[in-house]
């Protein structure tokens, strides 16, 4: 007997089990279940509870085994240009979906006016692949104005900010709303939430001054309680610090815009002492002397990156394209109004 | 009463007229086709001053309070209605389905707050309008197709045979149906698209499976499940028929139920 013939049929007969298989993978009534399956997953998804992305995971992964098998095998996908150009891009979206949220990065940054971003978040979710250059991402943030509308509602935000590309030279923009600024990947936007922010400086005896801002709770939406409490650096000193002002700053009754009040005081509670410090005033401490330099503004930012994002734009608008060229097509045989 | 409310009223009482007719027409077998063309038109022309009238006042489109919403759905409904009417005859005695439902949407447009609402800065974009124009082409396609879908039921139910004798057989009305649909399938796909788009500058996101996103994403999985499934099986016309309205109802919800009953960011106010 020739062995490498006997050999051949082996093979043969594995190639025919997939061939079988992959037929049936590709099944259209596969197809009907697979969008049942995800509308299932979709409706008992719970995207607020972080829970249960597997509900969608699972069966897009069959869906997408499905679309693959079915590009490959099935005649009537393969002999229609555009029905097969639609589903090739349909099966990339959801690739492409899949290779983001392995990649992706979201997350939440605070900066006083005239901070820089030092690539520290105060909230970051992240898929599992995700390969930091944050710290790459130097801007800083140059003053902002919001305005707000009749009624206390907020309108534009516009937001300076500055940053040193990578040629060397320095960049300006204004960013806010609709426009955020993306360096390296990374889109920030500026976020509703932003608020006053009183500038300490704090002197220890031993060791160099630190300048640091005290982000109070957002305004306007914590309006009465613009109060927090904070450590000095390296020390296990808390300091409660309110801002207090008697101005209205966003009148309900006309336009107006965020600005820091005429007139403040901050209330800092250090123990059992109470001072009440207008802009340059000092307080000296057993380990150093805190200066109350000024009060300024925040702005919270919220990071995100993907760098799917113009592929998947891409993929989107070539699979409506193809959608629409297939139907156009296939209608174009028969008057509508046959 | 305001000169916008006035005309506003003047657009619905022709609207009532026109469905009527059709209605009427249906009923008594009669051909009404162009007092109804024209009544419609003239309603929609009417129409058309209110919302400007109003959008001149308020410094933005009819996009925010639910009376806004109703209001210019109507009128893009009825005039997406309004142009296959005139360019599709088949669909002329749909006319007799479609009205009712419109009738549904002005009846509670008079029970909801005229009054103005707030224009947050996320609407301040090009892709609003596009959006928006995405998809109330994609609802006026289905709505087309449910119009259809309707008489192709009360066919099935016995209701007026000889009144419907003068149309088409079942499955070529059915197809006719299945082509709106297609046409809102195109118009669904690319309002999400663009409703995505915007999501990323207004959010910083493209897609969380807010209430809103996740039904109208549903929608679009029911209108592909219909699809595949004519595909795949030989659907009976009023099987067809069954899916549309299905499709309808979950569009309808999606577009007027979801916004106003989660508080959902959706609406990018704050
Ligand atoms: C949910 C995502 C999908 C959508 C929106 C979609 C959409 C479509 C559309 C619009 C058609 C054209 C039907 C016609 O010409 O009347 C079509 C046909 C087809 N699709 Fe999909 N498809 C999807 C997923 C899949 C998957 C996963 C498969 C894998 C089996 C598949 C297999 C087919 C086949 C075989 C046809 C040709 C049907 C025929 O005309 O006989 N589709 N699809």
């Amino acid at each position: 007997m020739n062995t490498s013939a006997a050999n051949a049929g082996v093979s043969n007969t594995g190639g025919w089990y997939a061939a079988a298989w992959l037929h049936r993978l590709a099944s259209t009534r596969l197809t009907l279940l697979f969008i049942v399956l995800l509308a299932c997953g979709v409706i008992a998804y719970e995207p607020a509870a972080g829970r249960g992305a597997w509900l969608i995971v699972a069966p897009l992964s069959l869906g997408a085994a499905n679309l693959a098998a079915a590009i490959l095998t099935n005649a009537v996908i393969r002999q229609h240009t555009a029905l097969l150009v639609f589903h090739l891009a349909l099966l990339a979206i959801v690739l492409l979906a899949a290779a983001g949220r392995l990649t992706y990065l979201k997350g939440q940054l605070e900066l006083a006016e005239g901070e820089a971003f030092s690539g520290q978040l105060m909230q970051v979710e992240r898929g599992p692949w995700h390969r930091s250059q944050l710290e790459r991402a130097v801007f800083s943030n140059e003053g902002y104005t919001i305005r707000y509308e009749k009624g206390v509602r907020r309108a534009d935000t516009r937001n300076a900010v500055r940053w040193v590309d990578e040629s060397g030279r320095e960049q300006r923009a204004v960013i806010g709303d609709h426009t955020p600024l993306t360096l390296h990947g990374y889109r920030f936007y500026t976020s509703f939430n932003k608020g006053f922010a009183p500038v300490f400086i704090w002197q220890p005896f031993a060791g160099v001054p630190q300048r640091g801002s005290v982000n109070l709770p957002s305004y306007p939406i914590h309006e009465y309680r613009q109060a927090l409490e904070w450590n000095l650096p390296a020390t296990q000193t808390s300091v409660w610090t309110m801002l207090q002002f008697d101005e209205v700053l966003l009148d309900p009754d006309k336009p107006s815009q965020l600005r820091l009040p005429s007139q403040h005081a901050l209330v800092v509670r250090i123990g059992e002492a109470r001072h009440e410090l207008a802009p340059g005033a000092r307080i000296a401490l057993p380990q150093g002397v805190l200066t109350y330099e000024r009060l300024s503004l925040w702005m919270g930012y919220t990071v995100f990156y993907d760098w799917t994002l113009p592929w998947l734009a891409a993929a989107c608008v070539l699979a409506v394209a193809a959608l629409a060229w297939h139907f156009r097509r296939k209608f174009a045989a028969q008057p509508w109004d046959a | 009463m305001t000169i916008e409310l006035q005309l506003l009223w003047g657009a619905l009482a022709l609207y009532t007229l026109a469905g009527s007719t059709a209605i009427g027409g249906t009923v008594l077998a009669r051909r009404v086709e162009r007092s109804v063309l024209a009544l419609i038109v003239i309603g929609l022309v009417v129409h058309a001053v209110s919302i400007g009238l109003r959008w001149e006042r308020v410094g933005h489109g009819p996009f925010i309070t639910m009376f806004e919403i109703l209001s210019s759905n109507v009128w893009s409904l009825l005039l997406i209605f309004a142009l296959a009417y005139w360019r599709v005859p088949a669909v002329r005695p749909a006319a007799a389905v479609v009205m009712p439902i419109l009738f549904v949407m002005m009846g509670w447009m008079l029970v909801t707050s005229p009054g103005d609402g707030h224009y947050p800065p996320t609407y301040r974009t090009v892709w609003l309008y596009i959006h928006v124009f995405f998809g109330k082409v994609f609802l006026g396609a289905v709505l087309v197709a449910v119009g259809i879908a309707g008489l192709i039921l009360l066919r099935r139910a016995g209701f007026g045979v000889q009144r419907l004798a003068r149309l088409p057989d079942s499955a070529r009305l059915e197809n006719l149906a299945f082509r709106f649909m297609i046409l809102g399938f195109v118009f669904e796909t690319l309002m999400l698209i663009a409703g995505a788009v915007w999501a990323q500058d207004a959010w910083g996101r493209y897609w969380a499976w807010d209430p809103l996103e996740t039904w109208a994403f549903l929608t679009w999985l029911t209108l592909a499940f219909f699809v595949h499934a004519r595909a795949t099986f030989r659907l009976q016309p009023h099987h067809s028929a069954l899916f549309i309205m299905g499709v309808f109802v979950l569009a309808f919800l999606t577009f007027f139920g979801v916004p106003f009953v989660s508080t959902a960011p959706h609406k990018g106010a704050v």
